[in-house]
Formats: structure tokens, C-alpha cells, sequence
């Protein structure tokens, strides 16, 4: 029997309101005059407030013109004059369009229009009738935001001008428009009950109806309007509970589908309009994070940063977010964490006498398990980060006000609130809230940010507006706007009930990221060990009269920072982005270098005695990244100069057909530089079990979130490997005997450098391949001959261990996680470690570990990954566990090459520094002269070492906390002292 | 200036400062090919920057062209 759908065809009542709804928006300007006089100049940005421009003069600009260019900023001028008949009105200059542009008038900035606001108060502004108009327009925004679809339809590089007004609004009508638009999104959102949705239309329906939109007269609006309030306002039966604090905030990329130049306007803009906003509304209060941001504004506008330190004492405008830039929390090391939070702490200290006591990291794609010490120890007690509850894509997160607590026992307060951080603050979007908020008996308040964001903008009229009438929708949660400091505060000081994750906050999302623009995780990882060798070699030459180069070294590390921004160091970001990136971290690689290399003596930076072979430049055969030079062992000195040993002979190895014996192992080699086996002569074991440093290049299709995710299923499909040149014997000395194999795909070319060691268990791999793959992930793998059910990772301040079965969701959701130098996987007895220099993404199942090398994504990056690539990671089979055969400082040597140095400079340092802690910064400190220390318990062990004089105990924004001649610590503890200079002098 | 390596240097940066992609394919008369990507690819007012590119090409290098172009979108907009 035919089935026949019955569709209704006639309009619904809450279609007639809607509809209704948009007429009463033509209505809210009730005069305006068009600007005739609009000029234009093209230009493109290409530095800092630097700009170049397109040929000939400012040109008129007209209603209908085309307008912007690819990558185009615009400088439009106009003059006008208020009518006379407006005196003593609210005055608007209103345009619309689909930029950013920041508006100047008679000299003062009056505000900011974008996608999502088309009009700017400016009658406060001015005191005269005659206008002298100056626009800066900048033609981006964030390309597929949803959040505002009538931004879409118009996106592109070539604009229409839609042309710029003065105008007076009917505030009568405006209000009438806030009150229909509140009650209808509560009535069609279906958040609430259908009762309070039923009755709100019939009587929106009844409001509008005293409206004769054919000829509308003002005296029917206030009938519309009262009518609402009698019947809708002062109806108290539909009741709903909750306790929702709303916060104004905008997210702001510092670079993404736009570059950190233009972030300076877009920053601008930001603070611009919500400074606006609080004019007109007191009591409206903003969040915004990101010293580096202030310090931009700073800068480059004076007049309007002077207007934000007076609303900052006002209380209105709120510093938030201790670190310096919102940085990725996977790939930084813990020493670039602490960076983040003191050149963060500091500016704020130092430009308006607050020191801030929350981390607010909104976007970032996952926390580390360090995050917590380091926070606290950087006077912070408060943790806001909201993907894990919004973005998961397996498990809910189970919490969203909770202690977290660290890999070192250290607790903070964390917030992961229930929803977006850019939302429009809307009934609906609170309702969506409360109904997911976790914690609604021990939490207290949820939170809830409102405002545009990605690329700034912020909050607007409209949502305040409904802010202020929340109280009457007795449907509504109950709602408080506040500050985060005032949220946070009162939600959870002296809270006992709070519930406690004890573990790192992974994000089951966005996995790719520990592996996308694979080149700037290895600058990345090169750069943090530089800083620390440039810090340490620059105070043993202040120890020995030399000058300290401190601006400089700050200088360098906030650049260094900034690149650590979540959009930056992950990968996701176009392709201008990248090119700024990798500028900047050459450039920083150039000063570093000048201060580690600049002599000929080789010096061990490390403070403990290196066992594994160096590579040194020089005149020998061995070519490793693209440098020829030697391996080399070297004498046990630490923190000084050591000796090269180099040994002679080849009689320490012997190849034939595919097999290779060193002291260490017999190793049965495959054509594709995997290994069939690898036999330990010394344990008396095989450490292979399948595939074992097999190259595999899957099919990567995650869809919209290209450079960000990596789906389970990759392993779904891969494709073919050819062997175009099998392993064969490159060379040998007395050190190491080369192996090389060429693979190759139909589009990509992967060489394979395999070094064995005759002083080392280490098998280095070095890979340098010409990648132009499209979708693929290419990992190598290590099923190991061992019965795990860990993978022990190292975090950069101490080892996690995650489960590698698929009991439960859980696990399954974590087939791929952030390391930082190593990963190992083993039994009683013994196991495998990979070390690496500057990869984070691993898998691991079984008992199978799976490094990933290189991806090849197109959004947002079509030329992602693309071209050469050259880098190397090592397989270190060991008897025992990790600990026992001290992999993490095999890692750090892997890591941190000789320097090669000015050492007749040199001092040393005058104090005794325990082995089993690694030194991680050694600094002058940011205020004076003191020598800070800073030192990691990296093992899980609990201790005691005696400086040898009194110190003093700092944290990490370098305040005195207390003294000591003994230092007790526990596990994963990071410490820092500082040693007056004078006393060591 | 050979109208590929205008493309290529002086056009295609300022596509790529938009998240888009530009890439030359060749000539044929007064016809220049190009492959557009990225968020080119999917731009719904890409004929007004095709337009400009033919007129700053005649501005910079006096050469009177047509441009002529494709769009490669990435798998996962093309149900879009």
C-alpha cells in the first residue's frame, strides 16, 4: 500500500513570529543619512602595523563597489556631518560587512564592525557635527565559522561595499526586537519544557499581532512590548532550575587562518569593543587572556591601552590566564610551560601590579599530567580549559569543576566547563549548560562564556542586552554575570565535595596534532635544549665578569613562546603561518647558536656523564643530517669540557648477506630496513615479534579536522612500499657501521640510514625522505617481544604509564598519545625504548608500539609536511626497567649534542648538583643578579641533596619563598633555588 | 615577468594569506589554466577574485589574458 506523507504546507504560527521577528529588525533604524564621501586605499599587511600598498592614490568608493584583495587590508577615509536635527540623540555610524574593521573618528577609536556587529555608538565620541572618518579594514575571518552563517554566504577575497550611514535607532523598537528575539530562541530551541514553548508563541503571536507592520506606529510597539511583559514576562508558572554564571570572553587565535601580524588588529578590535560596551553598559564585564596581547596593545595604541588599565581598575576589563600565550599543552616541555607562566606573571605584575591566579586555556587540545605542579608553583590555583568536554569524540568527560591533581600529587581547582567557550549567550545555549553540567551537586555555579571568538570580536549589545533580561524569564536557570576570578573563587574555595581526576586531561580528539608540520616539532624540541645550554653557558660567563645578555635571551624565548601558540606548534594553520613559524625559530636557532658554539672546545652541558656516543662534526664519513662529522665516545666530565675518543678498526662487527653482528646483538635484517630478528647476546633474548622497525604508511582521512585528527581506523588501509634499493652496507669505522635502503611509494622517496654502535645498545634510525603523499600517515612499527601492558612515556618531567589493551572505552579512545623523548614498553627483565628527537605522536597495542613520522593533510595547509625531511629516532633494547637502565638520561643525551664553546670563559658552577636530578634551566634570575636553578625529579624517587651553602627556595615566577642548606624532595618534584651571585663570585 | 612565475610568486602568497591555493597549469593563447584548492575551492564569490587576478596580471605585466580555472576540493567538502 502507497504511503503517502502528510506535509503541512501552510505557515505555522512560530514561522509568522519569526517572520514577524525580521521585519521588526528593518525598523530599529528609524533615520539615517548615507556617507558619500568614502575613499580607499588597498594595501597588504606584511609586518607588524607594516603595510604595502597597491599603485595610485585613495580612490572613491561607492555603494556596489568591489572592494579588498586576496590578503588585503583596506585604509578608508570619509568625512561627514551630523544632521543638526540629531543634537542631543544617540548618533550611530553603522556599515556593514564581512571584514574587521577598527573606526577612528576626529582622531578617537570609537569602535570596531565585523561579521557580528554592524553599527558603532559614536555621539560620546565626538563633539562636534563635522566627522572626519578613518577605517583600517582587514578582509578575515575565521573561513568556515558556522557560528554566524550570514557571514558565510559573503565570505571571499573581492567584497561588495554595502556602503556607510549615520543614523539614529528607535530604542523602542530595539528593545521590542531584544524581547522577541530572547523568548523565541527559549520557545524554538526545544531546551525547554514544551508548555512554556507553546505558550510563549501564542503570545509572541498576540504581541506582534497589535503591530500593523503595513503601517507601524510607534504607540503599538510599547502595546507589543507591554504586552510581552503582562503575559510572558509576569507568567511565573514555568519554573527550571540551575545556577549558570555567565562570563564575557573572546577567544583569540594569535595565528591560524590569519598570521600573527594581523592578530595585532584583531586584538585591537577585540578589547576595543568590549572598552565600548562597558561605556555603555557598567555593569558588563569582560575576561581576556594572553599577556603577549596586552603587551601588543601596549605598543602599537597607547591612547586605547591607557582606557583599558583604567577598566582593568575598575574592575571591569579582566586580565585572565597566567600564561604568556595560550600554547599547545602536549608538546611544550615543562621548562617552556614555566616560561609561559613567568614572562605571563611578570607582564601582568609589571603593567597593572596584579598578579593572576588562573590558567585560562580554553581551546588547547589536551593537557599534560605536569600542568598542575607548574601551575601552582607560578601562584596559580585555578585551571580553565573547556575541549574535554565538548570535543571528545569517545567518553564524556565525567567532571567539570573538580581538583585536578597532577603527576607529582600537586592539586588545582579545574574548571572544563560544559559547553563552547564561544557562544552568544542565548536561553537556550545556558539552558544546554545547566543540562550538562556534571557537577551539579558539589559544583556549584556552572560557567558559561559568551562571546565571539577564534578571531576575537567578543561580546556584543545584543547579548548583554539579553543578559539583562534573563531575570524575567522565570524558565530560564538562574543566571549571574561575573568575573572568572569571582567565579572561580566562589565555586570552589573551600569546596570538599569536589570530586578529583588524578591523571593527565587528554583530549580523545585532534590526536594529529602531536605529529602535523613535522618540522616545527623538531625545531621545537632542538630549540628547548638550546635555550637551556645558551641560559647555562651565559651565567658561567656572568660567573667569570661577562654581561649577562638577559633582554636579549627574553626576547628570544617570548618569540619562542609565542610559537608554542595551540594553532601554531600543532600544526593547524595556513601556509603563511608556517613560513612566519619556521622564520622565527631560525632565526632564534641563529642567536642561540651564537652563544652555545661559539668556540672549539667540546663541553658536556648535561649534569651527569654521558655513556652513548656523540656525534661530532668533522672531517669523517658518517653524514647525519646532511652534516658530515663522527660519532664519538667521551670522557665521564659533567657540566665541562670532555675528551673525544674515537676508536679504530672494524674487526667489532661482521655483516653477511642480511645479517649483522655487533657486541651487543645478531640482528637479521629484511630488505626494507625492518628486522627479523634481533637477538640480544647479552640478556640472551629476542627482542622481535613481528613487524620491528617496519615502515607503514596508512590511508589518513579524518575529514574537516584534517591536520588535527587521526581516526582509529588508519589502520584500515596502506599502501604499497617498494624496495628500490634493499639494505645494504654504507660504511663502518671504529665507532658505528652504517646500513642504507631506499623505499619508495609511487609519489615519495624514504631513504633509511641504519647505525650500529659498538660502544652503545642503540640502533639509530635516520630517516630522509622526499614526502609528497596526499592523506597518509606514516608510522614505523615495533612489535616487541615482551608481555606489556604499559607504555611508559615520558612527559618531559617525569613518566606516565598508559594501559595498551582496549578493556574499555577509555583505553580504546587512547590509541594515540603525546610522548615527549622516549617511549618504552617492557616486562620484568627487559623491553625496548624509542628514543627520538622531536616526535609525540605514538601508538601502542598489545604489545606493539607504533611511532608516528610524517602526515600529509590539506586542511588548513594544502602544501602541509610537503618536500624534504630528515630525521632520526633510536631503538634501545635493555635488561631490566627503564629506571634501572636510565633511559631518560639516554634520551637527554640523544637530545643535547656536545656544545662546542668559548670554555677558556668558562667557570663552573660553585655548588654541588646531584646526578639524579636533571638540571633543567640554570638562569640569571628576571630581577637581579641571582643564579636560579631550576632541577627536575624526573625517576619517581623521593631524596635529599645539600647545595653546600644556604639557598634560597623560589617558585617558579621566581618569588622567594624560603631558605635551606638541605633540599628534600619528592617524586616528580620540578625545584628551583637561587644562589645570590655575590656569594658564589 | 613569464606569467607563471607571476602566479606563482606574486599571486599565489597573497591566495595562500586567504587559506587558499592557487596553482599554474598552463597557457594556451591568451588562456591561462589554473587549479584553484583549499578554500578557494569552495568559495562562493571566486569569480570576483579570478577577475582581479586577470586584471593585476594586466596591470603588472601588460599581458591581456583569460583565466581559466578548476576546483579541487578536498574529499570531505565535496558533498558539500
Amino acid at each position: 500500500m502507497a504511503h503517502i506523507k502528510v506535509t503541512r504546507r501552510s505557515m505555522r504560527p512560530e514561522e509568522y513570529v519569526s517572520l514577524r521577528f525580521g521585519w521588526l529588525k528593518r525598523l530599529i533604524v528609524a533615520e539615517s543619512r548615507e556617507i558619500d564621501t568614502f575613499v580607499i586605499k588597498d594595501a597588504r599587511q606584511i609586518g607588524e602595523n607594516e603595510y604595502e600598498f597597491y599603485p595610485g592614490d585613495y580612490r572613491p568608493l561607492k555603494k556596489g563597489d568591489l572592494y579588498y584583495t586576496p590578503d588585503g587590508s583596506v585604509f578608508i577615509n570619509a568625512t561627514a556631518k551630523i544632521p543638526a536635527a540629531w543634537r542631543g540623540r544617540e548618533v550611530w555610524f553603522s556599515l556593514k560587512t564581512a571584514s574587521e574593521m577598527v573606526v577612528k573618528i576626529n582622531g578617537t577609536y570609537v569602535g570596531g564592525v565585523d561579521p557580528n556587529r554592524d553599527r558603532i555608538l559614536i555621539s560620546p565620541y565626538v563633539d562636534t557635527d563635522e566627522l572626519f572618518i578613518e577605517i583600517y579594514g582587514y578582509n578575515r575571518s575565521k573561513p568556515d565559522d558556522e557560528r554566524n552563517p550570514e557571514s558565510l554566504s559573503v565570505r571571499g577575497c573581492r567584497q561588495i561595499f554595502e556602503g556607510g550611514y549615520l543614523c539614529v535607532l528607535d530604542n523602542d523598537v530595539l528593545s521590542l526586537y531584544y524581547d522577541v528575539e530572547l523568548i523565541l530562541d527559549a520557545a524554538l530551541s526545544g531546551a525547554f519544557d514544551e508548555d512554556f514553548s507553546a505558550m510563549a508563541i501564542k503570545e509572541l503571536d498576540a504581541a506582534l499581532d497589535l503591530i500593523d507592520f503595513d503601517d507601524v506606529k510607534h504607540a503599538d510597539i510599547i502595546k507589543a512590548a507591554d504586552c510581552i511583559n503582562d503575559r510572558i514576562y509576569e507568567n511565573k508558572t514555568y519554573k527550571s532550575s540551575g545556577n549558570v554564571a555567565l562570563i564575557g570572553h573572546s577567544h583569540l587565535d594569535l595565528a591560524y587562518y590569519w598570521r600573527r601580524i594581523h592578530t595585532i588588529e584583531k586584538n585591537l578590535r577585540t578589547v576595543l569593543i568590549q572598552l565600548r560596551l562597558m561605556d555603555r553598559y557598567p555593569d558588563f564585564k569582560y575576561a581576556h587572556t594572553q599577556p603577549y596581547t596586552y603587551e601588543t596593545l601596549e605598543k602599537y595604541y597607547p591612547e586605547v591601552f591607557a582606557e583599558l588599565k583604567e577598566k582593568i581598575a575598575r574592575g571591569s576589563f579582566e586580565p585572565v590566564g597566567v600564561m604568556y600565550v595560550e600554547p599547545d599543552c602536549n608538546i611544550p616541555a615543562a621548562e617552556s610551560l614555566v616560561r609561559q607562566c613567568l614572562y605571563g606573571q611578570r607582564y601582568y605584575r609589571d603593567a597593572f601590579g596584579i598578579t593572576v591566579d588562573n590558567c585560562w586555556l580554553p581551546d588547547v587540545f589536551g593537557n599534560s599530567w605536569i600542568l598542575p605542579q607548574i601551575l601552582k608553583k607560578s601562584g596559580v590555583n585555578y585551571f580553565v580549559s573547556n575541549k574535554m568536554s565538548t570535543w571528545n569524540d569517545t567518553n564524556r568527560f565525567p567532571h567539570n569543576n573538580f581538583i585536578w591533581r597532577g603527576i607529582d600529587g600537586s592539586e588545582v581547582y579545574a574548571c572544563v566547563p560544559p559547553t563552547h567557550f564561544i557562544s552568544w549567550n542565548t536561553p537556550s545555549q545556558i539552558k544546554e549548560n545547566w543540562d550538562a553540567f556534571e557537577d551539579k551537586n558539589t559544583g556549584g555555579a556552572t560557567m558559561q562564556m559568551f562571546g565571539y571568538g577564534d578571531g576575537g570580536s567578543g561580546c556584543t549589545e545584543e547579548m548583554i542586552e539579553l543578559m539583562h533580561r534573563f531575570d524575567k524569564l522565570s524558565v530560564m536557570p538562574r543566571t549571574g554575570h561575573t568575573t572568572g576570578k569571582e567565579f572561580l573563587h566562589k565555586n570552589f574555595d573551600g569546596n570538599h565535595d569536589l570530586a578529583v581526576w588524578d591523571g593527565e586531561l587528554y583530549l580523545e580528539m585532534h590526536r594529529g596534532t602531536f605529529t602535523t608540520k613535522s618540522c616545527l616539532k623538531r625545531m621545537n624540541r632542538k630549540l628547548e635544549f638550546m635555550f637551556r645550554d645558551a641560559e647555562l653557558l651565559s651565567t658561567l660567563r656572568m660567573l667569570q665578569g661577562k654581561t649577562y645578555p638577559a633582554q636579549k635571551l627574553r626576547k628570544l624565548y617570548k618569540l619562542f613562546l609565542i610559537n608554542q601558540f595551540h594553532d601554531i606548534l600543532p600544526g593547524s594553520h595556513i601556509t603563511p603561518v608556517f613560513r612566519d613559524a619556521v622564520k622565527d625559530l631560525e632565526q632564534i636557532e641563529a642567536a642561540l647558536e651564537d652563544m652555545i658554539n661559539n668556540g672549539d672546545t667540546y663541553v658536556n652541558t648535561l649534569n651527569f656523564p654521558r655513556t652513548e656516543p656523540v656525534f661530532v662534526f668533522s672531517d669523517g664519513a658518517s653524514v647525519r643530517h646532511g652534516a658530515r662529522g663522527r660519532y664519538c665516545t667521551v670522557s665521564p666530565n659533567v657540566l665541562g669540557t670532555v675528551a673525544l675518543y674515537c676508536d679504530t678498526g672494524t674487526d667489532w662487527f661482521t655483516c653477511s648477506e642480511n645479517t649483522v653482528i655487533t657486541p651487543y646483538y645478531t640482528a637479521k635484517m629484511n630488505a626494507d630496513g625492518s628486522f627479523a630478528s634481533l637477538y640480544d647476546a647479552q640478556a640472551d633474548r629476542e627482542w622481535v615479534s613481528g613487524d620491528f622497525n617496519k615502515l607503514r604508511i596508512y590511508g589518513d582521512h579524518p575529514g574537516n579536522y584534517d591536520a588535527w585528527d587521526i581516526l582509529p581506523d588508519y589502520e584500515d588501509t596502506q599502501i604499497e612500499i617498494a624496495v628500490a634499493e634493499p639494505l645494504s652496507f654504507v660504511q663502518a669505522d671504529g665507532e658505528v657501521a652504517e646500513f642504507a635502503v631506499t623505499l619508495q611509494t609511487e609519489k615519495s622517496v624514504w631513504k633509511r640510514m641504519i647505525r650500529f654502535f659498538r660502544h652503545s645498545r642503540g640502533i639509530e634510525v635516520e630517516n630522509i625522505v622526499d614526502w609528497h603523499e596526499k592523506h597518509k600517515l606514516a608510522k614505523a612499527i615495533f612489535d616487541v617481544n615482551v608481555l606489556s601492558r604499559e607504555l611508559i612515556c615520558d612527559t618531559s618531567a617525569g613518566y606516565i604509564q598508559r594501559e595498551t589493551h582496549r578493556n574499555t572505552t577509555w583505553q580504546q579512545a587512547r590509541f594515540e598519545v603525546c610522548h615527549h623523548k622516549w617511549c618504552d614498553m617492557a616486562e620484568s627483565g627487559g623491553g625496548v625504548a624509542l628514543i627520538n628527537e622531536g616526535k609525540y605522536g605514538v601508538g601502542a597495542k598489545d604489545s606493539t608500539m607504533s611511532l608516528s613520522l610524517l602526515r600529509a593533510t590539506v586542511r588548513p595547509d594544502p602544501t602541509a609536511d610537503m618536500g624534504a625531511h630528515d630525521f632520526c629516532y633510536m631503538i634501545y633494547p635493555h635488561t631490566g626497567d627503564f629506571l634501572e637502565n636510565e633511559i631518560n638520561k639516554k634520551a637527554f643525551e640523544y637530545n643535547v649534542p656536545l656544545a662546542k664553546t668559548d670554555a677558556a670563559a668558562l667557570g663552573s658552577l660553585p655548588f654541588a648538583l646531584p646526578e639524579n636530578l636533571y638540571l633543567q634551566a640554570v638562569k640569571r634570575a628576571e630581577d637581579d643578579n641571582m643564579i636560579v636553578l631550576r632541577l627536575s625529579e624526573q625517576d619517581g624517587r623521593r631524596g635529599s641533596f645539600t647545595p653546600g651553602q644556604k639557598v634560597k627556595l623560589l617558585n617558579l615566577i621566581e618569588d622567594v619563598t624560603g631558605e635551606a642548606e638541605t633540599i628534600r624532595y619528592a617524586p616528580f618534584e620540578i625545584i628551583t633555588i637561587g644562589i645570590d651571585k655575590e656569594t658564589v663570585l | 615577468m613569464e606569467l607563471s612565475s607571476y602566479i606563482n610568486e606574486i599571486i599565489r602568497p597573497k591566495i595562500q594569506g586567504d587559506g587558499g591555493e592557487i596553482e599554474y597549469v598552463g597557457e594556451t593563447g591568451d588562456t591561462v589554466s589554473v587549479i584553484f584548492r583549499g578554500e578557494c575551492s569552495k568559495c562562493l564569490i571566486l569569480d570576483r577574485c579570478v577577475r582581479w587576478i586577470e586584471a593585476e596580471i594586466q596591470r603588472e605585466t601588460g599581458k591581456t589574458v583569460t583565466v581559466s580555472y578548476e576546483r579541487k576540493k578536498p574529499f570531505f567538502w565535496d558533498f558539500a
